[in-house]
Order: C-alpha cells, then sequence, then structure tokens
C-alpha cells in the first residue's frame, strides 16, 4: 500500500490494511501486483494494485476521473492485456486460464457496449449461449431478471433503438443470465432511473447474500457508502488506500466518506 | 452584484440572446468548420494514420483517373471525327459528348450529396450536442451548408477537370475554355446541391419505411444493383458489338447521332455547361445556369432549413415502435453458433453492410455470366482462341475478390464490443472462426451459383465449372484469411453512435489491391499461357488445372500462415482500435 493514505489511515484505525484482508472467506479475486500502460511509451495507467475480493462480499474501486479503475476493471475482465502482476478469478489466472476465468464472471461495462442491431431478447439468447446456460433455466432467469430490472416490452426491439438506461439495462439483464460468482459493473448506476436504482441495490445485495461477489466502480460515494463492504482507492493509477466501510461506520457512525475522498484527491 | 457588472451582463447576455435565436453567428460558424476540420485532421495523426493504406488508397483513384483518361480520351478522339454527310462536325460532336459526361457528373454529385446531406443533417452524432448548445438552427445550417458546398466543390474540381483536362487533350481548347472550367467547378455544387435537397426528403421517408423492413431492403438493394449491372452489361455489349462491327462510322451512323444530338439536347442544364465550354449559345446558357442556380440556391436553402430544424427537434425524440418478429428464448446453442448468428445480424441488419457484402455476393453469379458473355467470343474474335476456362478464372477470382473487399472491416466493424466479446469466455478461434466462417459460407454460395449458371449456360462444361468453383472458394478464403488479419492488424473502430462505418479506410484500399493483382496475376499467367501456347504452338494441354491448383494450394497455405501466424498472443495482447 503507497504512503498518501497515511493520515487517514490515522483516522480510520479500523483500516489497517483492509485491501489485502483475509476475512475468513474463499478468495474470489486476487490482484497482486498490477500495473498497466497503453503503449510503451505511455505512463503507467495502473502502478502496483493489490486487492482481493471474497465470497458474499461488495468490493468498491474508487477514484478520480481517469484515475485508474475502469482500467484495473478491463484488466480484470481480460480486456486489456497487463504489463505486470497476476489476476486470479475464482482461482483461474485470467492471463492462463482465461476461458475459465471469464465463466467465473458477468460484466458490465462503462459505455455500455452491445450488438445494437440485436433486439434485447436475442442479446440475452446470445450471452445465454456464449455462457452455456441451460436450456431448463433460461426462462426462470429470464424472469427473475425483468423482475429486477423491468424492461418490459422493449426487450423486443432492437437494441439501437433503446435509451442510454435501457441499453444499460439489457446489459446488466445479459450479464447475469449465467448467474456468475463474480459480477463486474462500471459505473452502474448512471443513467438508471431511482426505481431501477434501488432493484438494482437490492439485488446486488441479494446476489451476494447467495454467496457471490461484486466489484463496481463508481464516483456516487453515498451509494459506494450504502453498498460497500470495503473500498479500494485508486488516484492517478496507484492504489492509495483500502477501507473496511462496514467496520469504520461500526466505529464511528459519523464517518464522512465523502471528506475522506475530497481529503485524499487534495494530495495531488 | 455591483450595478455596473450587473448592467454589463444584462447587456451581453441581452445581445447574446438576440445573436442565438435571431441572426446568424458567424463566430460559431467559423468555430464549427474548424472543429470539422480538426477532426478530419486528427485521422492523419500519428499512431492512428494507415500510410500504407493511405497510399494504397491515392494510388487506386490515381489508377482509376488513368483509366478513365486513357478510354475517354481514345474515344473523344474517335467520336469528334465521326463524319455525318461527308465531314465532321466536331463542335455538335464535342458538345454532346460534354453533355452526357457532365449529366453523369451531376448524377454522382446528386447522390453523393443525397447522402452527404443525409449524414449532415440526420446521423451527425454532434447534432444531439448541438440542440443542447445556444448554437441556433440558423447557424448549425449555415455552417452545415458551408460544409456540404466545399465537400460538393472538391468532387466538382475533381471530377471535371479530369473530364475537361482529357477532352483539351484530344480536342483544341483556348485559355477561355480553362477559365470557364472553375468557372462551372464553383457553380455546379450549387445546381446539385438544390437537386439533392429536393430528394433528401423522398429519401428520408423511404429509409425510415425500411428502418426494419430487412428483407425488404435486402431485395431492394440487390434488385438495383442487379438493374445497374444489367445496363453495364448492355453498354458492354454495345462495346463488344462495336468493337466486332465494321467501325465506329458504321455504329454512329446518322439515325444514332440524330437521336444522341435530340436527348443531348434536353439534358439541362448539363447542357448549358457543355454549351459554356464549347462557346455555342454562350450568352444564353450562362443565363439559364444563373438562374437554376439561383432557383437552386433557394430551393436549398428553404428545404434544408426545415430538414435541419426538425432534425434538431427529432434527434432528441426516440420513436421505438418495432415491426420485428417475437423472438424467444431459445434452447442451448453452442458459443460458435451464437457468434455466427450475431455477425449474420450485424450485416444484415445494417444497409449499407447488407449492400456491400450481401446484395454483391448475391449478384456476382450475374456479373460472371455477363462478363463472360461479353468477353468470351470477343476474344475468340480477335485472338482467336477458345479460352474460356481462363477467362472465366479471371472472372471468378476478380469478382470474388470484389465481393469479399467487405471482410477488411471484418474487426473494425465490431468497434468497442470486440472488447466485450474479448471478455467473454471464447478462444480466439472462435471469435475469428465465426468470421470467418461466415464470409466462406457466403462466397461458397456465390461462387456456387456462378458455377452452375455458367454451366447451365453452356459458357463452360460441367468438370470445368465445378474446377472454378473450389478455385474461385480457395483464392476467396485466401482474401478473406488476409483482408480478416489485415484489418486486425490496423483495426480502426468507429466512434459513431452505433459503431457503424461509414467512410472506406486505407485497410480496405490495401485489400482491393491485393485482390486485383491476385486476379490478374492468376487469371492473367493462365491466359497469358494459352494465347501463347496458341501463337508458339506447344502443347498447352491440362497447364491451367496444374497452375491454378498449385498457386491456389500455395496462395491458401501462405494465408492461413499470415492469419494465424501469433494469432493467439495477439488476440489477448490486443488493445487497438483508436477507442
Amino acid at each position: 500500500m503507497q504512503n498518501d493514505g497515511e493520515n487517514t489511515q490515522r483516522e480510520t484505525p479500523a483500516a489497517e490494511n483492509p485491501a489485502e484482508e483475509n476475512p475468513g472467506r474463499k478468495e474470489v479475486v486476487s490482484v497482486k501486483g498490477l500495473y498497466k500502460r497503453y503503449s510503451k511509451k505511455a505512463d503507467w495507467a495502473v502502478t502496483n494494485v493489490n486487492f482481493s475480493c471474497y465470497e458474499g462480499e461488495i468490493l468498491g474501486l474508487l477514484g478520480h476521473n481517469g484515475a485508474g479503475k475502469s482500467t484495473t476493471l478491463k484488466c480484470l475482465e481480460g480486456m486489456l492485456p497487463f504489463e505486470r502482476g497476476q489476476i486470479t478469478i475464482d482461482g483461474h489466472d485470467i492471463q492462463k486460464e482465461a476461458e475459465a476465468a471469464k465463466q467465473s464472471m458477468g460484466f458490465v461495462t462503462d459505455n455500455h457496449a452491445t450488438f445494437v442491431k440485436m433486439t434485447g431478447m436475442q442479446y440475452i439468447n446470445f450471452m445465454a449461449d456464449v455462457y452455456e446456460v441451460p436450456t431448463e433455466v433460461r426462462a426462470e432467469r429470464l424472469a427473475e431478471l425483468e423482475e429486477i430490472f423491468r424492461l418490459g416490452k422493449p426487450i423486443e426491439n432492437l437494441i439501437s433503438s433503446y435509451s442510454h438506461g435501457m441499453r444499460q439495462k439489457i446489459c446488466m439483464m445479459g450479464s447475469l443470465i449465467h448467474h456468475p460468482k463474480l459480477w463486474i459493473l462500471d459505473e452502474p448506476m448512471t443513467g438508471l432511473d431511482p426505481r431501477t436504482m434501488k432493484a438494482v441495490q437490492d439485488c446486488m445485495h441479494k446476489y451476494v447474500a447467495e454467496g457471490n461477489s461484486i466489484i463496481f466502480s463508481s464516483h456516487a460515494l453515498d451509494t459506494v457508502a450504502k453498498l460497500c463492504d470495503r473500498i479500494v482507492l485508486i488516484r492517478k493509477g496507484e492504489q492509495v488506500d483500502g477501507l473496511n466501510v462496514k467496520e469504520i461506520y461500526a466505529a464511528n457512525p459519523k464517518f464522512d466518506l465523502e471528506e475522506y475522498f475530497l481529503r485524499n484527491e487534495r494530495q495531488d | 452584484m455591483n450595478d455596473r457588472i450587473k448592467a454589463r451582463r444584462g447587456k451581453a447576455g441581452a445581445t447574446k440572446t438576440k445573436k442565438s435565436y435571431g441572426r446568424v453567428n458567424f463566430r460559431t460558424v467559423k468555430a464549427l468548420l474548424r472543429k470539422g476540420r480538426e477532426e478530419r485532421r486528427s485521422q492523419f495523426k500519428a499512431g492512428q494514420f494507415d500510410l500504407a493504406g493511405f497510399i494504397l488508397k491515392l494510388l487506386l483513384v490515381a489508377a482509376i483517373v488513368a483509366l478513365f483518361v486513357v478510354f475517354f480520351g481514345q474515344f473523344t478522339g474517335m467520336y469528334v471525327s465521326v463524319k455525318t454527310a461527308g465531314r465532321p462536325d466536331v463542335m455538335s460532336r464535342a458538345t454532346e459528348l460534354l453533355t452526357i459526361l457532365y449529366t453523369a457528373v451531376i448524377l454522382g454529385m446528386v447522390i453523393g450529396g443525397v447522402g452527404q446531406l443525409g449524414r449532415e443533417l440526420f446521423a451527425a452524432d454532434d447534432m444531439k450536442i448541438f440542440s443542447a448548445m445556444p448554437i441556433n438552427a440558423r447557424t448549425l445550417f449555415v455552417a452545415r451548408l458551408i460544409s456540404i458546398y466545399r465537400g460538393q466543390l472538391l468532387i466538382a474540381l475533381v471530377t471535371v477537370l479530369t473530364v475537361n483536362a482529357t477532352f483539351a487533350w484530344k480536342v483544341g481548347v483556348t485559355a477561355a475554355f480553362w477559365v470557364m472550367t472553375v468557372g462551372i467547378c464553383f457553380i455546379l455544387p450549387l445546381i446539385t446541391i438544390g437537386i439533392a435537397a429536393v430528394i433528401v426528403p423522398v429519401f428520408q421517408v423511404i429509409k425510415r419505411f425500411l428502418r426494419e423492413r430487412f428483407v425488404l431492403t435486402f431485395i431492394l438493394l440487390t434488385a438495383l444493383l442487379g438493374a445497374g449491372f444489367w445496363l453495364y452489361s448492355l453498354i458492354l455489349g454495345g462495346v463488344k458489338a462495336l468493337l466486332l462491327g465494321d467501325s465506329i462510322r458504321y455504329f454512329f451512323n446518322e439515325a444514332v447521332l440524330n437521336t444522341i444530338g435530340k436527348v443531348c439536347a434536353a439534358l439541362y442544364p448539363a447542357r448549358w455547361f457543355a454549351n459554356i465550354m464549347t462557346g455555342s449559345e454562350f450568352l444564353w446558357s450562362w443565363v439559364g445556369l444563373v438562374l437554376t442556380a439561383a432557383v437552386s440556391i433557394v430551393l436549398s436553402l428553404l428545404i434544408i432549413k426545415n430538414i435541419l430544424e426538425r432534425a434538431l427537434q427529432a434527434r432528441n425524440q426516440s420513436s421505438s415502435v418495432s415491426i420485428l418478429k417475437t423472438t424467444k428464448l431459445t434452447k442451448r446453442g453452442n458459443r460458435f453458433t451464437a457468434l455466427l448468428k450475431k455477425e449474420f445480424l450485424m450485416i444484415f441488419r445494417t444497409p449499407s453492410y447488407m449492400f456491400s457484402y450481401f446484395s454483391v455476393a448475391f449478384i456476382m453469379p450475374l456479373m460472371v455470366y455477363f462478363c463472360m458473355d461479353v468477353s468470351a467470343s470477343l476474344v475468340e474474335n480477335l485472338v482467336g482462341l477458345d479460352c474460356r476456362l481462363e477467362l472465366a478464372l479471371f472472372l471468378t477470382i476478380l469478382f470474388g475478390a470484389l465481393t469479399n473487399i467487405f471482410c477488411a472491416t471484418n474487426i473494425s466493424r465490431d468497434g468497442e464490443m470486440f472488447y466485450t466479446v474479448k471478455a467473454m469466455p471464447l478462444s480466439f478461434k472462435t471469435v475469428f472462426f465465426s468470421k470467418i466462417i461466415l464470409c466462406l459460407i457466403v462466397t461458397a454460395i456465390s461462387q456456387a451459383a456462378s458455377a452452375v449458371i455458367l454451366a447451365a449456360t453452356g459458357a463452360l462444361g460441367g468438370w470445368d465449372s465445378l474446377f472454378i468453383a473450389v478455385a474461385g472458394m480457395l483464392f476467396s478464403f485466401v482474401n478473406i484469411a488476409v483482408a480478416t488479419r489485415y484489418d486486425f492488424n490496423h483495426a480502426k473502430f468507429s466512434t459513431e453512435d452505433d459503431g457503424e462505418i461509414k467512410e472506406s479506410s486505407g485497410t480496405v484500399s490495401t485489400i482491393i489491391v491485393m485482390g486485383m493483382v491476385l486476379s490478374f496475376a492468376v487469371g492473367g499467367l493462365v491466359f497469358v499461357l494459352r494465347v501463347l501456347s496458341q501463337l508458339r504452338q506447344f502443347e498447352y494441354g491440362g497447364l491451367t488445372y496444374i497452375i491454378v491448383s498449385a498457386l491456389a494450394a500455395v496462395a491458401v497455405g501462405l494465408a492461413a500462415f499470415y492469419l494465424l501466424f501469433r494469432l493467439k498472443r495477439k488476440y489477448y495482447e490486443f488493445s487497438g482500435g483508436g477507442i
């Protein structure tokens, strides 16, 4: 862990080494010494990021715009190669056993890129085929997801006709159709209406209660505070701190995450 | 707040309001034009710019222009020397020739203008941003109009200068000819934009009607392409008759020339342009042109302004009434089939992709047949040799290559979804092979249909047709494999909202050149050998089969190697695409 968060650690004694702490549960994600840059001439986009995520846990990645959150998540998802470090998902190395690692996760990207020439239902079928979802559970899964996201009749329309929020919903539905052990979300709440936002938050709680894990990045500090068990703070590509939010709030209910975040930002 | 500041703000605010919603703000126009210029320049930035592809693209355009200059130059020389009543009438023939050519230029510019207007007014992604900015419709309208005019002017300069320079090469011209050339280049876009502006609303209505009617769109586009090619084959047939007939003088007899003269006399406004260039009815032609341009400017101003205002409003409203059939949850399918289906839908539901691939592939057998029909007897008459097999090979490989140019977008057209697919539990083989297999299915159907038509019409024997089909498929595989890998190495993702590639890239030009070289190398080689065997009197036998089989085997091997070389590593390390 970097030393930038020295003052903060003094104020948050419960977070001794929370980014790597082992709460006695199975480790689903392990990120060790992650370094990533987009070209040999470019500066490092991510330097020495280390964290773990355990089953039944929601881990939040916090940081300002361009801090390296999305890059870290893209490395985690196997979208981007990285120069140094090791990432394992459910025991599978993302570089060496890419397919097995990817089968264990579902992801929603920040740009909600999807196949716009498919209808929502065709996209769901496509994702179910790619993740080899058995025929007998497909209808039940879809009904569950429809209950949460309530896309309704537009599921029969071309995705190109969807609004930003609807695209996000179909991406989330597609990412959960195989009920992955790990759900990765990049800025998941952006563009969602309050009802869906609440439904997604409930869904996240329910999801981890079943023993699954979630890693997500967000700027919405209140959402992070409300949802996360732990957070990893990234600044200028470097991991500067880790907080066990639940423990901190238990010890100090008046803890102000926003102030903590801004103080870290001011150190630039 | 300080009163003086308040007063200043109030004054500025009032001026701004007046400017924003009333008059055209030329400072904003300038800024909008600069934005467009910088966007165009950005594609030449180091790291994103494919220099080799760009040079090839330039060479390709240069080759097309050179080909036109040579053929049109020869034809001009012949046509203006045609005699009526025992003597040539250079002025009339020159006017007719220029009228026809300017008509073609105007048609081309109108078609381009309709596309450009559609893109600038309806499809431009920045419209959504502008609609939320204090930029009034008039300012945006003027900026768009200048941009459209500039694009049309560029096309006019290239086409008119080429036509006129070739014309001047064969028919003596004065300095005034060049002055007039520049003049008409500036007037021509005013007229073509006006015509395009009238067509655009109708075109948009048709486009909206066809929005989700993909099968109907396919039928219409294919029929349009088929009709175009049928017309082309008629012209080719005419050229054949011309070359095989007695002489050009016989073809352009008095009756034919009269008809041409009558048609050209009615082809306005092209006729006025031609008159100005040849100096006949000079003044009246200028009056006619200036009046037409004035009417056209008023028309385009009215129509485009109206369209733009509607487009600005419509941008923020989404219509989502779907007419597609309801899809049900499917039974478990395999990953490869899912990707194959996805690939098909992405092409079939994007009209420009559908046209450039499926329609072209569908029409390809007819193209091969028509060209075979024209060229086989021509070669037989000119060289005195039956080399149908070699010709069929050349045509099959050539048209196969032209069809598979589309594969040069196999990766780029995925856009950001390429990364999303990369994060799915799919091997690089599944991802790449699903793309290649779809292309192979399309090409196999197309090549097989060509062979069946050639066999059914008696142009070739059954075994030769089968040989042509197999050779065509093998060389198509070469095109597909090389195009896919080349595109992967030089992938450039679209930043459009729907990820659609709207302009051809340097990659496409490279693949066009490669396809042409391959078809000329293989088809040309066996054709030349066949002719040489006749001239040198050596036993040819089945040399064509041997040479083509050997070349196909080598080409397939090399293409497969190029496709697969370090593909796995490159796929997992991929972070390109320019996004």
